[in-house]
């Protein structure tokens, strides 16, 4: 728990410290605006719930991917992994720790984006199921976290972790119906984005801004859960794999 | 060697040293399994939101406008560059050399707006089809010059920003995304112009992508020649524009760089 804790101080710091990591608070609204723009102007009011969710699950996608699945490249880049390795805390809860402050950060946006809607074109956040919203969000913050491990872990196996993390955010977007529901993308599509926890939180999240009663909630947090607990497994052991070749192979001399 | 031979010169290292910098970001494969893919699927994001709302109409004026918008955002990366010479160290030397700073970073970023042309044409002619948008042969033809031209501006406005950001390196990536989704929200990517109060309509005319894509979406509707070239005229006027400010500001602030000592190296 102390090294978690460590972890989540020490990204807050950073967070403070760097201009870069507030990016997507500054297009949060901006995108809420584009897509609110969009739906009001083709007379489809009832999709600006809809519009309004979507720059949030943006967010805490882009967090994943730019920052938290950077975070073991960036400290390697600058020498810092080889003491983190080498002190006795867990590497793992500090990385979680770190990725738990990023969510958080994250989750400003939510905030964001109901205050631009309200100010610029008067609409609200339909609250009709405040409480499946809160947990929607903070099992969903959970998942991303556990996909964040798995994206480090790749990244930093990879020569150029820029090209994977500047080409995923759209195709993960799009498979993770962040806007438009899966149910809209073609069949063959479809088992894919169905593997993918984004897909289920972005339906939960529409489904708790809506008046119906939501169909299976427990189940549909429990698939968002599992989801990210096994992004989060796999993610632990490629990680330790990694950690492993390095230490063998003598690559953790800081360069 | 007369001035002209040796800036013409210069240019023709520095455009062959950022084409050999953007072969280490992408290869062939990586290009086209990478980045292709995201710019279909940024592009496909919102003409899939047009389905859902229903309308063919608004399927492909947001598929036009966020393909041709790609030739936009590839323009603006030219941002990026003063930084990625800092993190490898040249850019005092760059600073520092008889060669104005700005044909070195004008001539070695261009391959920027050549490849925003290339994907956001690639965007348009494979996402065009697939949402089952008509192409409107053979004036479809006059849509690659205008979004080289685009492309083009955009990379003049990067360039001039980039000399704005030039001694404020931490928060360049902001800047980027920031004028990023600003062109986005203001340029007539998503919604008309008539939605938008008047005076955005004002300021976005001289950002670049706003005439051009005017211009565009005139080819697609059938405009006629006159108006399509008088938008393309805008656009070009704004790429000047740009060009000339930053021809006239980026070695003034460079030397200020020089001068207070800001153009150290690293990141």
């Amino acid at each position: 728990m102390h090294s978690f804790l460590a972890g989540f101080g020490l990204e807050l710091r950073i967070i403070r410290a760097a201009p870069d990591a507030f990016i997507p608070l500054v297009t949060a609204p901006v995108f809420a605006l584009i897509f609110l723009s969009i739906v009001r102007q083709s007379g489809r009011p009832d999709l600006q719930a809809d519009a309004l969710m979507a720059p949030v699950l943006m967010t805490l996608w882009w967090i994943a991917l730019q920052h938290a699945g950077n975070l073991i490249t960036g400290d390697r880049w600058q020498a810092l992994l080889e003491p983190l390795i080498a002190t006795p805390a867990s590497l793992a809860s500090v990385l979680l720790g770190r990725i738990s402050a990023l969510m958080g950060f994250g989750l400003i946006s939510f905030f964001e984006v109901w205050a631009i809607g309200e100010l610029v074109y008067g609409v609200s956040i339909p609250f009709e199921h405040p409480g499946a919203l809160a947990l929607t969000f903070l099992v969903t913050a959970f998942a991303t976290a556990g996909t964040s491990v798995a994206f480090a872990a790749v990244f930093v196996m990879s020569r150029n972790a820029y090209t994977f993390t500047n080409s995923l955010g759209y195709p993960l977007y799009l498979l993770g119906g962040v806007l438009v529901p899966v149910a809209i993308l073609p069949g063959w599509i479809q088992p894919v984005s169905s593997g993918i926890f984004m897909s289920w939180a972005a339906d939960l999240l529409r489904a708790s801004l809506k008046p119906p009663p939501i169909d299976d909630l427990w189940q549909r947090l429990g698939t968002v859960a599992l989801l990210g607990a096994v992004s989060f497994v796999l993610g632990r052991l490629i990680l330790s794999h990694v950690m492993q070749r390095m230490r063998a192979k003598g690559e953790l001399a800081a360069t | 060697m007369s001035a002209l031979a040796t800036t013409a010169n210069i240019m023709r290292h520095a455009f062959r040293a950022g084409l050999a910098d953007y072969r280490e970001m992408f290869t062939w494969k990586s290009w086209a399994a990478g980045w292709m893919v995201r710019v279909i699927a940024q592009v496909s994001f919102f003409a899939l939101l047009g389905e859902r709302i229903g309308n063919d109409r608004t399927t492909y004026y947001l598929l036009i406008g966020n393909a041709i918008l790609v030739a936009a955002l590839t323009g603006i990366f030219s941002l990026n560059m003063t930084t990625a010479e800092r993190w490898v160290g040249t850019l005092p030397l760059l600073v520092a050399s008889p060669s104005s700073p700005i044909i070195v970073f004008s001539a070695k970023g261009s391959y920027l707006a050549v490849d925003g042309a290339l994907s956001a044409l690639a965007a348009l002619f494979i996402a065009g089809p697939i949402f089952g948008m008509d192409l409107p042969w053979p004036a479809v033809l006059a849509v690659v010059p205008l979004t080289a031209l685009v492309a083009l501006a955009s990379y003049c406005f990067g360039t001039f920003l980039a000399g704005i950001v030039f001694r404020f390196r931490n928060i360049n990536s902001l800047v980027v995304l920031t004028t990023q989704v600003t062109l986005m929200a203001a340029c007539g990517i998503n919604v008309p112009f008539s939605y938008y109060p008047e005076a955005l309509e004002w300021f976005s005319r001289v950002l670049p992508v706003t005439n051009g894509l005017l211009a565009i979406r005139g080819v697609f509707d059938g405009a006629d020649a006159a108006t399509i070239l008088g938008d393309a005229a805008l656009e070009a006027a704004v790429a000047v524009g740009w060009m000339t400010l930053a021809l006239s500001s980026f070695n003034q602030l460079a030397s200020r760089g020089r001068r207070d000592g800001s153009l150290d190296y690293g990141a």
